[in-house]
């Protein structure tokens, strides 16, 4: 019995202090880590600045989604399975800096990256190489995630799982090359020339689509991004997204964006969407999003049958819809609860169906999701 | 009656047994945080005094100026009194296991400097936690509006998370005050460089 408690006491303590050791990895400081104690007899020389270690992250969601019409009916991106359990995707982000020099690759795989991204069956959401010429001014290449937009694919960088008309019918991904210059810690410029169409691995057949972002932090805990983009084959669209952590509890994000097609077709869209947050504990965070949406009368969001494009996943041109969605995010370590609730209405053109199939101006959906980031 | 007697040796065995291994495992899992202090604020702190016999307070100055600006290069640093320096900093903290792991946030921190005839004393204070966030492009960065002293980061942050984020600092602190004493005693304001000499090899003649 002695033996066997003191084996225990042993192998416990051994574990224990295996873990302590673990925890306490040391880190890293953002300039150069301090040298290493020299040989008392010779001078130290200052250690090179370790690399950082590569970095490993990602994400799984699945969710549950109930439309009280009985069949899916809004057309925003995700969370398109009715009255079932499904799954999102599992993400997994891989990134590496050596120097100056840096890789991004991310990896996704399931129904959000087959919806997320231009071609089926190469499951990358972000690819690219950045390259610091100073401590302000860097280079980076390759397909990335768009700057457009309060939203992004990633379920783990969302409050609300489902997602705006704004998110939905912006671009998600943008492949090219852009420099970004940091006049101060306040403000920052990005500029770049982009493929030809948005969300697409390859040109069709020329670089020629202009982006510009310019960041501002006006006081602390307010960041604005003031976006451009532009091009022959997708359009133009501007866009304003900005978020104040006004308390330690309340956060009021926005995002304001107008769109007009180009390419022959006429139209586009413009909305506005409201972000208020209220964390009422440690782990529970209430939101809202309230968002107004206009198909601007056009070809481009006119439906293909009637000699349009049929680009807007919304409203018909002309009309708009106004969102309403009611989300809590309840934590839980890692992991995160997503349940939401959410009413569209749009104005003029019934564009849902009800219980009865029968076209109908408003709709209505519950979801329950579950985000783990790791 | 023996019988009785061996039960309560048998039991007494157990109970230190039992005391010593909770000992033990207090002892451990408190070794880092036992690294910071709480100062007349209630404030973490990191406090040394070391003796530097022999070293003038100039010297140590500018030694101590040096260590800084070249292993701290992002610190930013100025003169605090006579003799004194004055940094700000940040280091990262990470989370996870073994390669699975990311950057849970960055700590920044205040450090103060005084150099005496012989001895040196400092100290790091107003440490604040900022965790990050995922952003679009898969990067981690800053949360906003996040930052909160450490001396409240459990209120807001997993209690595991938070005792680990001070294990993180108090590890930093000895880090620096190893490398810095090393450095003050032994390295030169101004180290010569040290020529590599290559070998050179003739191949014509073997």
């Amino acid at each position: 019995m002695k033996k066997r408690l003191l084996l225990l006491s042993l192998s416990a303590a051994t574990f224990i202090t295996y873990k302590a050791q673990a925890a306490v990895t040391l880190p890293t400081d953002t300039g150069k880590t301090a040298a290493a104690p020299a040989a008392p007899a010779a001078p130290a020389a200052p250690a090179p600045a370790p690399d950082a270690p590569l970095v490993f992250s990602g994400s799984v969601d699945t969710y549950y989604k109930y439309d009280f019409s009985g069949h899916s009916n809004i057309p925003t991106s995700f969370a398109s399975d009715q009255n079932s359990i499904s799954i999102g995707m599992i993400d997994l982000g891989l990134k590496k800096t050596v120097g100056n020099a840096s890789f991004v690759g991310e990896l996704s795989f399931g129904p959000r990256n087959d919806q997320s991204i231009p071609t089926a069956g190469y499951h990358i959401q972000n690819l690219y190489v950045n390259y610091n010429l100073t401590s302000k001014f860097s280079l980076t290449m390759g397909y990335m995630s768009t700057f457009i937009g309060y939203e992004v694919i990633s379920p783990a960088s969302n409050f609300n799982y489902s997602t705006s008309y704004l998110f939905t019918n912006g671009p998600f991904q943008n492949a090219g090359f852009k420099a970004t210059y940091a006049f101060s810690d306040k403000v920052s410029l990005m500029a770049g020339i982009f493929n030809d169409y948005w969300n697409t691995f390859k040109s069709a057949a020329r670089v020629n689509t202009f982006g510009a972002q310019l960041t501002v932090t006006p006081v602390k805990n307010w960041t604005a991004y003031i976006n451009f983009i532009s091009g022959p084959s997708n359009g133009t669209e501007i866009d304003l997204t900005t978020a104040y952590q006004i308390t330690d509890a309340f956060k009021l994000g926005l995002n304001a964006a107008d769109f007009s097609a180009s390419n022959g077709f006429t139209g586009g869209f413009a909305g506005v969407a409201l972000y208020p947050q209220l964390a009422v504990s440690k782990v529970v965070t209430l939101g809202l999003r309230g968002e107004y949406f206009k198909d601007k009368a056009g070809t481009y969001g006119a439906p293909v049958a009637q000699g349009g494009a049929g680009l807007v996943a919304g409203p018909l041109p002309g009309d708009d819809v106004t969102g309403i969605t009611f989300t809590a995010n309840i934590k839980a370590g890692p992991l995160t609860l997503i349940p939401e609730i959410r009413f569209d209405n749009t104005s003029k053109s019934d564009i849902f169906t009800n219980s009865s199939n029968v076209a109908t101006s408003s709709a209505s959906q519950f979801v329950l999701a579950a985000v783990y980031a790791f | 009656m023996l019988n009785y007697q061996r039960g309560f040796y048998l039991y007494s065995m157990k109970t230190l047994l039992l005391t010593l291994f909770s000992i033990l495992l207090v002892k451990v899992s408190s070794a880092q945080s036992d690294l910071l202090s709480f100062d007349e604020h209630n404030k973490y702190i990191y406090y040394q005094v070391v003796d530097m016999t022999g070293i003038t307070a100039d010297t140590l100055h500018a030694r101590g100026l040096n260590f800084l600006k070249t292993n701290y290069a992002k610190m930013k640093v100025k003169p605090a009194g006579l003799n004194g320096l004055n940094g700000q900093g940040k280091f990262l903290v990470y989370g996870g296991l073994s390669i699975l792991k990311h950057e849970k946030g960055q700590i920044d921190y205040v450090l103060n400097v005084e150099f005496k005839d012989q001895k040196y004393r400092f100290w790091f204070t107003d440490f604040t936690f900022t965790p990050y966030e995922r952003d679009r492009y898969n990067n981690y960065v800053p949360k906003q509006g996040g930052s909160v002293p450490l001396e409240t980061a459990q209120d807001k942050f997993d209690k595991k998370d938070a005792t680990g984020y001070i294990d993180e600092t108090g590890a930093f602190c000895k880090q620096f005050a190893d490398s810095f004493k090393q450095y003050l005693l032994h390295v030169p304001v101004s180290t010569p460089k040290k020529e590599e000499i290559t070998k050179k090899v003739v191949t014509d003649k073997w």
